[in-house]
């Protein structure tokens, strides 16, 4: 029953830390700037914690959230005239098992170079598994703009990858 | 086949494959919750700071309120008393004046008289 749900903070945040972190670091590309937007998303949930009324609701919550305040980071980062990616070793920090494979690696490093409102929709559809509609949902967009959004950026990334990962294409 | 492993393959044909392997979750930094649950106890340590100092204030904003109306009271006190005592004085002293001149007439008659 959701009205008896009751909310157990530091369960929600072994529950989704890694979700949290994950769209922080992908949104940003640093993964310095990812923990400590994922600090605050969590320090806000606990500020909104009585307005939580299931998991679902929990989930759907820190997902938007965390898009949001990594768009917000981002903004902040260009008024500052701060580039992706610049100067970033992202693995910096972190230990040997929390490293990519080379190859999601160099991905997320394409990733990071396609336009903003691509890079949400590839995000939330390859990392979150969500559907075109349930993305639209998550943004409050039209689901005409996120499909756009969705092949737009998916064809780009494509034809970047084949120039910059031609090591993992048979015969380059 | 699994992103780790990704030998030299087709030609992207199945990107979307590749590109939700490769966008896995990552793991969170081991310490992160322990930072957060810090934030947050440093936090609600503020805010009893700032709670302990906004009553401290309240108090002795109450107490100059209060010194402040028993003073003005006092004041007021005082300034009805003293009110009290010069209007009586000048009662008496118009008792005294009034005694005086009927003094003085009976005086003046009495001198007419002897004359």
């Amino acid at each position: 029953m959701a009205g008896d749900w009751q909310p157990d903070f530091e369960q929600l945040i072994d529950e989704h830390q890694s979700m949290v972190f994950s769209i922080a670091l992908r949104m940003t590309g640093d993964r310095g700037l990812a923990e400590e937007i994922a600090q605050d998303v969590f320090l806000e949930l606990d500020r909104h914690l009585s307005k939580i009324e299931s998991p679902l609701h929990a989930l759907l919550w820190l997902r938007r959230v965390a898009m949001s305040r990594s768009a917000d980071a981002l903004r902040r980062r260009r008024a500052r005239g701060i580039e992706q990616w610049v100067e970033i070793d992202e693995t910096h920090g972190a230990k040997a098992e929390e490293r990519p494979s080379p190859l999601a690696d160099r991905v997320e490093r394409l990733l990071a170079t396609v336009p903003e409102s691509q890079r949400v929709a590839l995000i939330l559809r390859y990392q979150e598994d969500l559907t075109p509609e349930e993305i639209a949902a998550t943004l409050g967009a039209p689901l005409a703009t996120v499909k756009s959004h969705l092949q737009r950026g998916l064809k780009l990334l494509r034809a970047k990858a084949a120039i910059h990962l031609k090591e993992y294409v048979r015969g380059a | 086949m699994e992103p780790e492993s990704l030998e030299p393959v087709g030609d992207f044909a199945d990107f979307e494959r590749e590109l939700q392997a490769a966008l896995a979750r990552r793991p969170a930094p081991p310490d992160l919750k322990r930072k957060i649950v810090g934030r947050l106890w440093q936090q609600a340590g503020r805010s009893h700071r700032r709670m302990v100092w906004m009553e401290r204030l309240a108090a002795s904003l109450i107490l100059a309120a209060v010194a402040s109306g028993a003073a003005f009271w006092h004041h007021e006190v005082e300034k009805r008393r003293g009110e009290e005592a010069k209007q009586q004085v000048f009662t008496a002293l118009r008792i005294a004046n009034h005694a005086l001149e009927q003094m003085n007439a009976q005086l003046a008659e009495h001198n007419r008289d002897a004359q």
